[in-house]
């Protein structure tokens, strides 16, 4: 399987697929990183008269308004949901007031997390600390992440960075489109 | 080593209805959590999200605690030759130890552990290796196997046993070290023999073994029942996270006052302050002023356990005559009956303690840099009495990094403090090691102690220091088995420069494919002053086996054979294979049976594990492991141990093990149990009931009350206190790593949180030399003292450090690495802290190779160096790898 990477919206037909927008690969947010929206395209019977480009989803999530770039307040956290309303989609966007991996905005420090800590599923919400731009210490276990640095564990027991929630800018409007790891307690982040 | 770059997955297959499921535990820390393999093979259709369709019998998303599979949780294997899915998670129903099916990080992962070809695993040891021409070649069993045992057996008949050297782990479960110790020290008979962990086979907490303490008698219970626990040297968050998580953390939350002793505030230690804890951030080395000002302050108020005392402390009588300690010619037996630490029992060693200034408070606070309140307020929590007049119940647990800074005296002092506070034998009030490895030691050999060179003054041998001995050019085979040997010991560039000297730069190299060629160059190389050297491994480690080895054998580990272990509440397991072992590896008793019997050694024909296992059984029988009645039961029941041992799943059973009256097998709660009463008539049957069932280790059952001079260890201390812009410099584990890493090494995940080693350095020091987090910093010393001769001891302070220096016994080398800074005001003023085992930046390189005089240890948290900024390290500024956050986040 070989991926091409398409400049931003060539060849995309998320319009007319009914989809809200088109979705990253991992691999591609990993090169990306906080840009805009790319298409993965994945190249179908490869060399046969039959060939051609179809967007490769690796999962279809919805684009959601969370907030307005004008109005966030550094260090005050917005919680949302994403990708879904169901369990674990308990989520924050936050403008910790420094660039940061993954972060849109003017200076690149509007980042989002989902909430629920990937060592056991303990609930992050409200252990946002501003002078070290973190989430936890997790009440279970007592994980925490930086946001700085895509969720990474800074000490504790996760499994794996906290799933960050990738971001689109248009204009002063902040889209959520895609999810960045697995969310707790879910074996597909669409599927539950 | 390149970056394997981690690219989170966001779906994880599920284990279908009737996957196969396979009881273990954790290969990692000490605690040994219980784990679940679920293994289904690839061409089956995956489980599905609801109850009825995964085999979990749970619906996705699953609760909080529940089920989950993290895509770090899974892989695929081959099992009979066939690709299988393993989902690996903690055990979700067991009772014990990670109770709520708990898990650290490191274990979490575990499914990352298995060879898989796609994965950084790839570069498993998969056949026999060769040096030939310079390169390490494939080559089958028949000729590694031969060239070996041919060299061997020349080696030994020709410059004597002790020149055939044994470098091995102590821990990777009973089968490997049984067959070890069975060969190297019942067969070859070599002193040249030591653990991964020490340059001698000595105790690793003397003052423990004198005052009749096991390193690991209390249940993990005990740590949670505490009312005031003492933690001396770690943080068992960072280390051994499950009993701190499951079992402190639980008992802390019930108003358990929690004191850390350690000079770096951690995840752990900062839940404790915030629930009411107490943290003494200890200056390196200092531990022992604490704890005896401590110990002083509690006897000046007559906090003292005073019943306890009484009925469970020696007299002089009872020490040192009579009931007294023997012979006096083993390492305990003349530490108990020499001066410089016994006593004639409690009064005697409180008029020595209140006669010592250094323990007064003020002193112990200046030197130590512990407030003086804060050694007060643990004095009180740990000793005096409730208006009520009742004890607090107070326990004692100590690790590394205070039995490795000082470790006779630090282990003498804690000892004499536990005995006042009454720890031991009780319910909550223990006394112990929390453990680094998990306890998978038994020996099939005794150690020939009277072939080591090591005399003590007197007539007291003690065990080689196998580094020493290598240095000094006597070591013409090394045989090293699943250690890093040289990163893991003091010294280490020092050690690695001579390794060089006499493996590779030595003439006599492999240019032949002619097996007598072969072995005649490797003859040769012994012959001529230079050593031979062969590594058993599961990966090829830089540099004994990439730069030094002859001859490298490939060591199948975890999940490829069936191996038992115990945890640190001598909880036994059957750690069960469900997968095939990468390419022609094999597990290490195998690698040892076919060497010894082309040696023509006998009783190495074994053919399968659990055979290693009975016989190895009997020499449990009476130690603290003791399985015997496991295999007693076990072939009454027509099965063998290893069956036997699996029916108890991730449970497993403590030992020691009893066998009651009706056929059932007992386990142990915990050792020391005053409160336990055991059948009147004693043992039957083929059951041992060992004195430390009910009673402490020593002649009479009773502890021996020890004293503790700080003279016996303060020249060293002075001498290698910071000097001009020197920090201390000392080391221990990270929350994420485990041991060297070769695990972690491999995971994506781990490299992207720790690329390479670092060290916390406080912000006033920072500041004073321009580094900022994310700086490359090259951390060197230009005093590394190295021990270089084997003297024979006749003044009593011949081995004192200053007598040493002073006679010319000790050479100062330079040492330096790098790593990447980490400015934090969680780690203490003038002290730097490291990752103590990063193979390419090893902290060790700093401490001084000088061992304990008394115990023979290395006092590997004893270091000094300078650090200096190089320049900015790319971590500095990217985002994806590495965090600069702090972590005594509460």
């Amino acid at each position: 399987m070989s991926d091409t990477i398409l400049e931003k919206n060539k060849g995309c037909d998320c319009a007319k697929n009914g989809k809200n927008s088109c979705t990253m690969s991992r691999r591609q947010f990993l090169l990306a990183s906080g840009a805009t929206t790319f298409t993965v395209m994945v190249t179908m019977n490869a060399g046969t008269p039959q060939a051609k480009e179809v967007p490769a989803m690796v999962a279809t999530y919805p684009r959601k308004f969370i907030a307005k770039l004008s109005e966030l307040k550094q260090d005050e956290p917005v919680d949302f949901n994403y990708p879904d309303e169901d369990s674990f989609s308990e989520s924050l966007l936050v403008k910790l007031g420094q660039e940061s991996g993954g972060g849109v905005g003017p200076i690149k420090d509007v980042v989002a997390f989902n909430y629920t800590c990937t060592h056991q599923g303990g609930p992050l919400q409200e252990t946002y600390k501003a002078e070290t731009k973190s989430l936890g210490p997790c009440p279970l276990h007592l994980s925490t992440y930086d946001l700085t640095r895509h969720g990474i564990l800074i000490s504790g027991q996760a499994y794996q960075s906290l799933p960050q929630i990738l971001l689109e800018v248009d204009g002063d409007d902040v889209y959520a489109v895609g999810v960045f790891g697995l969310i707790y307690g879910r074996y597909d982040n669409l599927k539950g | 080593m390149a970056t394997p770059y981690y690219v989170p997955e966001s779906n994880v297959p599920l284990p279908p209805k009737g996957a196969d499921v396979i009881s273990t535990a954790c290969d990692y820390c000490i605690v040994a959590c219980g784990y679940k393999v679920y293994r289904w093979p690839v061409n089956a259709q995956n489980g599905g999200p609801s109850a009825e369709e995964n085999a979990f019998d749970a619906d996705f998303p699953v609760e909080a605690l529940g089920p989950w599979v993290a895509p770090n949780q899974h892989n695929i294997v081959l099992h009979n030759g066939q690709p299988h899915h393993v989902v690996i998670i903690p055990d979700k129903d067991t009772k014990h130890v990670n109770i709520d099916g708990d898990s650290s990080l490191r274990g979490g992962c575990i499914a990352q552990k298995c060879y898989n070809p796609q994965t950084p695993t790839r570069d498993r040891l998969k056949t026999p290796l060769m040096r030939i021409y310079g390169t390490l070649m494939p080559v089958p069993w028949d000729l590694a196997l031969d060239v070996a045992a041919e060299v061997g057996n020349h080696v030994i008949k020709k410059h004597g046993t002790n020149a055939y050297g044994v470098k091995t782990f102590s821990y990777q479960y009973i089968e490997n070290t049984y067959a070890i110790s069975k060969y190297a020290l019942r067969h070859v008979n070599t002193a040249n023999f030591t653990f991964h962990d020490t340059p001698s086979d000595v105790s690793s907490t003397p003052g423990f073994r004198d005052a009749g303490f096991d390193n690991f008698a209390p249940a993990y219970e005990d740590w949670r029942d505490a009312e005031t626990l003492l933690i001396c040297g770690t943080d068992p968050y960072e280390t051994k996270t499950i009993l701190f998580t499951q079992w402190i953390m639980r008992g802390i939350e019930n108003g358990q006052k929690a004191i850390f002793m350690v000079p770096r505030r951690t995840a752990g230690v900062a839940y404790a302050e915030k629930n009411g804890g107490l943290y003494l951030d200890v200056t390196p080395g200092t531990d022992l002023l604490v704890v005896n000002a401590i110990a002083r302050l509690i006897v000046e108020n007559g906090w003292e356990d005073s019943e306890w005392i009484k009925k469970w402390v020696n007299n002089k009588w009872e020490s040192s005559s009579g009931f007294g300690q023997g012979t006096r010619n083993t390492p305990w037996q003349w530490r108990t009956t020499w001066g410089k630490f016994q006593t004639k029992g409690f009064e005697d060693w409180k008029e020595w303690l209140l006669a010592q200034d250094e323990f007064k408070l003020k002193n112990a606070s200046e030197v130590s840099g512990v407030d003086a309140k804060k050694i007060k307020l643990a004095a009180e929590w740990m000793g005096k009495p409730r208006k009520t007049g009742a004890r607090p119940k107070t326990s004692i647990m100590i690790e590394k990094g205070f039995y490795w800074s000082n470790n006779t005296g630090n282990t003498q002092a804690i000892s004499a403090l536990g005995i006042i506070c009454g720890c031991g034998g009780r319910p909550g009030q223990v006394i112990g090691r929390a453990g680094g490895h998990q306890r998978g030691g038994v020996k099939g050999g005794k150690y020939p102690r009277n072939k080591s060179p090591e005399k003590l003054p007197g007539r007291r041998r003690r065990a080689m220091d196998t580094d020493r001995y290598l240095i000094s050019g006597h070591t013409r085979f090394a045989h090293v088995i699943g250690t890093t040997w040289i990163q893991s010991m003091c010294g280490t560039q020092q050690l690695a420069d001579k390794f060089e000297e006499l493996t590779v730069s030595n003439p006599h190299q492999i240019r032949s494919f002619d097996k007598d060629e072969i072995v005649k160059t490797l003859n040769a190389r012994a012959d001529s002053g230079g050593m031979v050297v062969i590594n058993q491994d599961i990966y090829l480690q830089d540099p004994i086996a990439n730069r030094y080895a002859d001859i490298v054998f490939p060591a199948a580990t975890w999940g490829e054979e069936d191996f038992i272990r115990a945890n640190g509440e001598r909880r036994l397991r059957l750690y069960q294979k469900f997968y095939d072992a990468p390419g022609a590896a094999k597990p290490d008793w195998w690698i040892i049976a076919q060497l010894a019997k082309r040696m023509g050694f006998d009783g190495f024909d074994w053919k399968n594990s659990n055979e290693v296992a009975e016989e190895a059984s009997r020499f449990t029988r009476g130690s603290r492991k003791d399985f015997f009645m496991v295999k007693v039961a076990a072939h009454r029941e027509g099965k063998t141990l290893h069956q036997k041992m699996r029916e108890f799943g991730t449970d497993g059973i403590q030992g020691p093990v009893i066998m009651t009256d009706s056929g059932e097998l007992k386990g142990t709660k915990r050792l020391h149990d005053t409160q336990r009463s055991l059948p009147a008539e004693g043992a039957a049957g083929a059951n041992v009931f060992n004195k430390k069932l009910t009673h402490f280790n020593s002649q009479t059952g009773k502890c021996n009350i020890q004293k503790s001079p700080w003279s016996l260890f303060s020249d060293y201390w002075e001498w290698m206190k910071p000097k001009d812009d020197e920090l201390w410099c000392t080391s221990g584990r990270i929350n994420e790593r485990w041991q060297s890493g070769f695990d972690d090494r491999r995971r994506p995940y781990i490299v992207q949180r720790w690329p390479e080693n670092w060290v916390e350095i406080h912000p006033d020091d920072a500041k004073k030399r321009g580094i900022e987090s994310g700086d490359y910093v090259m951390v060197y010393s230009e005093r590394v003292a190295g021990q270089k001769n084997t003297i024979v001891g006749v003044e009593g302070d011949d081995f004192q450090f200053s007598s040493l220096l002073k006679n010319g016994h000790i050479e100062l080398t330079e040492a330096a690495i790098t790593a990447v800074a980490m400015v934090t005001p969680a780690v203490k003023k003038n002290v730097m802290y490291m990752d103590f085992l990063h193979m390419q930046q090893p902290a060790n390189a700093l401490e001084g190779r000088v061992v304990d005089w008394i115990s023979g240890n290395y006092n590997y948290k004893m270091g000094v160096g300078k650090i200096k900024k190089l320049g900015a390290s790319p971590y500095k500024h990217q985002f994806r790898t590495m965090s600069f956050a702090p972590r005594d986040i509460a």
